[in-house]
């Protein structure tokens, strides 16, 4: 059994799997958290007509199946699309590309909840404070510094389970694009089953793992309000 | 702007056939009704029910179209509802050694022979076959019925070339065509595997304009139904190397005595038959112009 | 600090202040029923709420120097001793790290000096919050329901520390509560407050 799993995690095509998946998942809920965090914090900041359709809107994208997702993304960045000249498809560009916009709504939809909830009471403590506007911002965010961990950790955990529009836009290319996601779907594709669940249960270490840092965030959170 | 629009054109493609499946299940249904009347009224001199008959194949036979045309045939003449899973040719022979269909229908002579030989199969019956076709840009490579100067010039000028990949019948035909080469695909740093079904290739080989190995049957149907026209062409057909043999072997009752071997034995003489044989000579004609297979049950191959 | 012509309307209230000076360095409370609108002037006089019209005229106090204690004071997810720097950090200011021990001291949180600020009960939570207003020495202070609805012992104790800044150094205190008790002995200065409008009495 060791063996076994030895012999699989030190194979090159699962290596490289890890690794893509890593870069992929890294970047993706990089800029995914920037944009996201920003743009919840700004949509829960400010008041301008139409806000309550793009609130709607956010949410819808919340949900939206990867595979739609990638399909825009495919269409977008295809040799005959509009930004095919960049040559982005079949590229862990591409695949970043693709999760951010699964991802971004996501984070800004959960952190314009929270913001929603908080913010107001921080925003008039720092102003009986005589806190600059700056210092209001920066305030806010160090307040809402677990919620926002949360959803990272939530977009990190979305990004490396995602199979359907990785497998569209980056197209599972060996050594390139494949992920540890797509690499189940080939090696099951093959009937090869021992790999593939040997993967299986690499994600699921790594899923226990991200639901424990949730779990602890949460809890801390709960804490909290016992008084 | 012509892309917004065909975004807007391949969404609404979608809500359509959402919509048209809908209106086709019930008329599925209407159908199964009126077919259980007449099968009743003549029960006599027709096969009637007898159940299911599961089978694993490659992605191929359906993705031509030629299972769903034979499948209403085959309940009418042997009164078995044959169902399908169509995946890649070492999958469908996986499932076969776990015991979880009644008979294979694949193409990838030797791990067919060797499966029979690890006691998974009963005896293999040679049933039709196809060929492959080498497809990609008009340049560099000038058309050819060639495949051996066709692969040794893709090693040799490093051109794009994507494999599937995934252990299919159609990797393993192109793995060995290398191996008669002594080449080294990976020597070839243009050479990218897919790992996804012919379908998906296809498209990616497309994207990147590279060569690309398929069976003739997927590429005609994908040039004809796929939104935007291929920019690629077949640039080899017709070498003796490129047939693609498909044999139809059920699964050992020895191994699996639950499994359905009589509609297995059924199935194989079935297909087997010269009415069928002659069908699947003639399908394909009508849509494409040219037979997707070329019907050989009988002989040795 | 003198107000003129501010009105607001929340809802069905409304909320009209002609004219009111509060004169600087004394002791003002502001007493009536619940819902008679002061938590909402203080909150429009700290900058929380807008009026919809009128001159709020500080007479040289800018935002630094105003501060107010809310009913539920608001703590940071961090430490008693970050909360309670907080304002002197946002404005450049060195922590008196002796000054704030024996303040902590004198009200009895010294033990919970790095404890987490939510932990706190509510009573320390007041505590807590009344330090916070006070440590940056602002000149005018609003206590909105802080300091009612407290032991005995505390309320001596509040009432201690306040009498002690007036003696050091006078500012102005604007302090909220429903009902008349212990604090307003403290008080220059007495307003009532009725449905929105200040009245004589």
């Amino acid at each position: 059994m060791l063996e076994w799993l030895k012999s699989v995690v030190s194979d090159a095509g699962i290596i490289s799997a890890v690794k893509v998946t890593f870069i992929m998942a890294v970047s993706s809920t990089a800029i995914s958290s920037v944009l996201g965090i920003l743009f919840g914090l700004l949509l829960e900041r400010f008041s301008f007509p139409g806000k309550k359709i793009i609130v709607r809107i956010n949410r819808t994208l919340m949900g939206v199946p990867p595979v739609v997702a990638g399909l825009v993304v495919y269409l977008l960045i295809m040799r005959r699309g509009p930004l095919g000249p960049l040559s982005l498809l079949f590229t862990i560009k591409g695949m970043v590309i693709a999760q951010v916009l699964i991802i971004t709504p996501i984070i800004s939809g959960m952190i314009y909840s929270y913001a929603r909830k908080s913010a107001p009471s921080i925003r008039a403590f720092a102003v009986t404070m005589g806190a600059t506007r700056w210092q209001t911002a920066k305030l806010i965010i160090r307040e809402l510094r677990k919620e926002i961990y949360f959803c990272m950790v939530t977009g990190f955990g979305r990004s490396i389970s995602e199979v359907g529009a990785v497998m569209l836009v980056g197209g599972n290319i060996k050594g390139r694009t494949r992920t540890m996601t797509t690499t189940i779907s080939l090696l099951k594709s093959q009937g090869i089953f021992t790999e593939g669940v040997a993967l299986g249960i690499l994600l699921l270490v790594m899923a226990f793992i991200l639901q424990w840092i949730c779990d602890l965030l949460q809890k801390e959170g709960e804490e909290d309000e016992n008084y | 702007m012509k892309k917004k629009v065909l975004a807007v054109l391949v969404a609404a493609a979608m809500c359509v056939s959402l919509a048209a499946c809908g209106g086709n299940g019930e008329e599925k249904k209407e159908e199964k009704k009126e077919t259980k009347a007449a099968t009743e009224e003549q029960k006599e001199d027709k096969a009637g029910d007898k159940g299911r008959l599961m089978m694993a194949t490659t992605t191929s036979t359906e993705d031509t179209g030629l299972l769903d045309y034979l499948k209403p045939i085959f309940k009418e003449d042997t009164g078995w509802d044959l169902e399908w899973n169509a995946v890649g040719t070492g999958e469908a022979l996986k499932m076969g050694e776990n015991g979880d269909v009644d008979v294979v229908l694949v193409h990838a002579k030797a791990s067919e022979e060797e499966f029979i030989a690890n006691g998974f199969g009963v005896e293999r019956f040679p049933v039709m076959y196809n060929d492959f076709v080498v497809i990609g840009p008009k340049e560099p490579i000038a058309k050819t019925d060639d495949i051996n100067a066709v692969f040794t010039q893709i090693i040799n000028d490093q051109l794009p070339f994507v494999s599937r990949g995934d252990d299919s019948g159609t990797d393993k035909k192109e793995k060995k065509i290398w191996e008669n080469l002594s080449l080294d695909p990976a020597s070839d740093p243009n050479y990218i595997e897919s790992g996804q079904g012919m379908g998906a290739t296809i498209t990616m080989a497309d994207e990147q304009k590279a060569y690309c190995l398929t069976d003739r049957g997927t590429w005609l149907k994908q040039s004809k139904d796929a939104t935007l026209e291929s920019e690629l062409e077949i640039v080899c057909e017709g070498d003796a190397n490129l047939l693609n043999q498909y044999g139809v072997i059920a699964v050992s009752p020895e191994k699996y005595p639950e499994l359905n071997n009589e509609g297995a034995n059924d199935f194989i003489e079935w297909i087997c038959s010269d009415k069928i044989q002659k069908l699947i000579g003639e399908y394909g004609i009508d849509e494409y112009g040219q037979a997707l297979f070329t019907p050989n049950a009988g002989t040795d191959s | 600090m003198r107000i003129t012509n501010l009105e607001k309307t929340i809802g069905k209230f409304h909320m009209e202040v002609n004219d009111f000076y509060i004169e600087p360095g004394k002791i003002h409370g502001i007493v009536g029923p619940n819902g008679c609108g002061k938590t909402v002037f203080l909150k429009m006089l700290a900058g929380i709420i807008t009026p919809d019209k009128g001159i709020l005229d500080y007479e040289g106090l800018s935002s630094r120097d105003i501060t107010m204690m809310s009913q539920q004071p608001y703590l940071m997810h961090t430490s008693v001793y970050e909360n309670l720097i907080y304002p002197l950090k946002i404005r450049g200011t060195r922590p008196d790290e002796d000054e704030i021990d024996e303040m902590l001291n004198r009200v009895g949180l010294r033990e919970q000096k790095n404890q987490y600020a939510r932990s706190l009960s509510s009573g320390e939570r007041q505590k807590l919050s009344f330090l916070r207003a006070v440590i940056f020495k602002p000149k005018l202070i609003m206590v909105d329901e802080t300091l009612s609805n407290l032991d005995s012992e505390s309320e001596e104790m509040f009432v201690g520390i306040i009498s002690e800044i007036q003696k050091e150094r006078p500012i102005t205190w604007l302090i909220v509560n429903h009902q008349m008790d212990h604090i307003y002995q403290l008080c220059d200065e007495i307003h009532y407050m009725e449905k929105g409008r200040f009245v004589k009495k």
